[in-house]
């Protein structure tokens, strides 16, 4: 087993992986970029190194040297930044050292979108309708007319990151071109890569992916379905599995068809098999993610299998200790993403001190997250603050969990979007289990009727008022009212 | 004996304030007619989450500077309220000028000087935390001034664009 591991990521992902490191008693070094030095990735870890290049993170040079430097035998890159990067792998690999992942061939496979669907439908499995090739965003002319060979309604997907960001639908012609830009800026921004490619959109659909384990001795797991469908502002925000309204026969099915699609690719380490459901029901492959997720922890929660550590055991050439059989698939769980936005002002990013951050707690209940009382919230990084997982022995105690969880949950200082995750979870399509991806359009029911609580708010109101009236207008500091304005009252649909 | 319209999501309550606290902080209101007991600990920094006994109900709540609206676990709710003897005449807001709600990098200006624009229409794209926000018209009107570059950072509260 490895001495010492790079953690080359921030945030609560970098966090999660020195807990795996010091699980396993596994040295953890840290790096960071100037400005993050007192996160909270840093304070756990053994050491910790400066990154200095400008691209920071996300210089695999950078990343590499710091690798060099403190002289790890493996690489843990987690998600995003460099973690896709097939240049880096390669360039670890002929360094000598471990990166915890499938590897830079497979990396090099995958990351071609376009050519990765052809490759599974050249051997009878089902996929989704993409472009002939992948496009760069000033393609206008080229967009245009393949586009039409694919027909509307379509999916414009940028070739780099996750579902929800760069993912957008083109209905006709007129907004092509817009909805490309937007698509391409945001992968830009994020990953450096600008390329789109174009897939027939499936509506209404569902979201399910299949996370996988395999090892270099052949053996290759899957850990159950999950579903991904509930999104708002275009980016997943609550995950469960199993995935609700599936049959037995169903979920077997999309479980084989992803063991079939991993070794198809020579999957090793984790990674995802992600499906687009029909409303029939039939699945349909469209990508590979070659790394760990960020709601890697739903599919923990029902397998008790903790998947990182897997991946560390994995790239030191240990056998996979569990055969398919021995995973077992228990009760139910439900992911919930805690941004630092504000629902009700367009999903504005709302960076700053976190003055208060109580966690919920009780059994089953897990937080991941860098954020504590005291904790800045940088403006230059993702918004993602803390990810909520719940189980219970069945979906609805499950849901009844994480009420309870989110009622527990209070984070001031910075705008969050705990409040809407109440709401959706309130709503009859979720409770139901029947959403698709159709329920970000949904508007949600921000007011229940009239009842103790609306009355019990009346009363708070109004005595809040002639507290304030009688406080004679007292100064309030700027900082304390900075990020509310009145603007934002309803939430955008 | 103080009385208030508060309305909350469309809903319509009649609020009756009477006497002061007692030594335990519990003051006698009526709401609708109904007679209950409220606890709210005095707070100045409005913005952080407060604590209130409704009854036997204990709410935890935030609540907005300037009293539009009232934020809980189950959401944020929009607050209307008139107090009947002294009424007041709140400041108008959204005087045309677009500052930057958060720091960032303008991505794309999507208006020029001169331009005529709709309350609600996107002006422009600003970059924060990995996310490409777009900024929307506070009023409808003409843009007065214009004098941000794509590509540049800009400041907390930073004036970006005029309306008039």
């Amino acid at each position: 087993m490895f001495k010492r591991v790079l953690i080359a990521n921030r945030g609560e992902i970098a966090v999660r992986m020195v807990r795996a490191c010091r699980d396993l008693g596994i040295a953890a070094i840290a790096v960071y970029e100037p400005g993050d030095e007192g996160a909270l990735h840093v304070r756990l870890a053994d050491e910790a190194y400066p990154i200095m290049a400008q691209l920071g993170y996300r210089d695999p040079d950078a990343m590499l040297a710091a690798a060099r430097t403190s002289k790890v035998d493996a690489v843990l890159p987690g998600y995003g930044l460099i973690s896709e990067h097939p240049g880096f792998a390669q360039a670890c690999e002929a360094a000598g050292i471990a990166v915890v992942g499938p590897g830079s061939t497979v990396l090099s496979r995958v990351r071609d979108k376009v050519g990765a669907i052809a490759h599974a439908r050249a051997v009878g499995i089902p996929t989704t309708q993409p472009s002939s090739r992948i496009f760069m965003p000033d393609e206008a002319q080229a967009l245009l007319s393949e586009a039409d060979s694919v027909g509307y309604p379509l999916v414009v997907k940028a070739c780099a990151g996750g579902r929800g960001r760069g993912t957008f639908v083109a209905r006709g012609p007129d907004d092509l071109l817009g909805v490309v830009r937007r698509s391409s800026a945001a992968a830009q921004s994020v990953y450096l890569d600008a390329q789109v490619y174009l897939e027939k959109a499936v509506l209404p659909s569902r979201y399910i992916e299949v996370p996988i384990l395999g090892d270099h001795h052949g053996n290759l797991i899957h850990l159950g379905e999950r579903d991904g469908s509930i999104q708002r502002n275009t980016r997943k925000v609550i995950e469960e599995t199993p995935a609700p309204n599936l049959s037995q026969a169903q979920r077997e099915a999309i479980w084989a068809t992803a063991i079939q699609v991993a070794r198809l690719f020579s999957c090793r380490s984790a990674c995802t098999i992600e499906f687009v459901l029909d409303d029939e029901g039939n699945h349909f492959f469209t990508e590979v993610k070659p790394r760990l997720q960020v709601e890697h922890p739903v599919n923990e929660m029902v397998t008790r299998i903790d998947v990182v550590r897997e991946q560390l055991r994995i790239a030191a050439g240990l056998p996979l200790g569990f055969a398919q059989e021995e995973v077992h698939l228990q009760g139910h769980a439900i992911f919930c993403r805690i941004n630092a936005e504000d629902p009700w002002r367009g999903y504005l990013p709302s960076p700053g001190h976190i003055t208060g951050f109580r966690i919920p707690g009780g059994p089953n209940v897990r937080v991941d997250t860098y954020a504590y009382a005291g904790a800045e919230i940088p403006v230059r990084y993702d918004s993602l603050l803390a990810k909520l997982v719940v189980w219970g022995p069945t979906r609805e105690e499950c849901i009844r969990r994480v009420h309870r969880a989110l009622q527990e949950f209070q984070i001031t200082g910075v705008q969050t979007n705990l409040a809407l995750l109440w709401l959706i979870l309130n709503d009859d399509a979720f409770i139901a289990g029947t959403y698709t991806t159709e329920f970000s359009r949904r508007r949600l029911l921000e007011m229940p009727p009239v009842s103790d609580y609306t009355t019990d708010l009346a009363a708070i109101v109004a005595l809040a008022y002639l507290q304030r009236t009688q406080a004679a207008h007292r100064a309030i500091p700027e900082a304390f009212t900075s990020g509310w304005h009145r603007d934002s009252r309803r939430l955008p649909q | 004996m103080r009385r208030f319209f508060v309305t909350i999501n469309e809903n319509d309550f009649e609020v009756e304030i009477s006497g002061s606290p007692n030594i335990e902080g519990w003051i006698e209101v009526q709401v609708n007619g109904e007679p209950v007991r409220v606890r709210l600990p005095w707070s100045a920094t409005s913005a952080h989450s407060a604590w209130a006994m409704v009854g036997n109900r204990p709410h935890e709540i935030l609540i907005d500077h300037d009293l539009h609206w009232i934020q809980t676990t189950r959401g944020r709710h929009n607050v209307q309220i008139r107090d009947r003897d002294t009424p007041i005449s709140r400041p108008r807001s959204g005087d045309g000028r677009v500052k930057a709600p958060i720091p960032g990098l303008i991505a794309r200006i999507l208006v020029e000087a001169g331009q005529y624009v709709e309350v609600g229409q996107p002006i422009l794209v600003l970059e924060a935390m990995k996310m490409q926000n777009e900024i929307t018209a506070p009023r409808s009107g003409t843009i007065s001034m214009l004098n941000i570059q794509p590509g540049q950072s800009v400041k907390l509260h930073e004036l970006l664009i005029e309306i008039s």
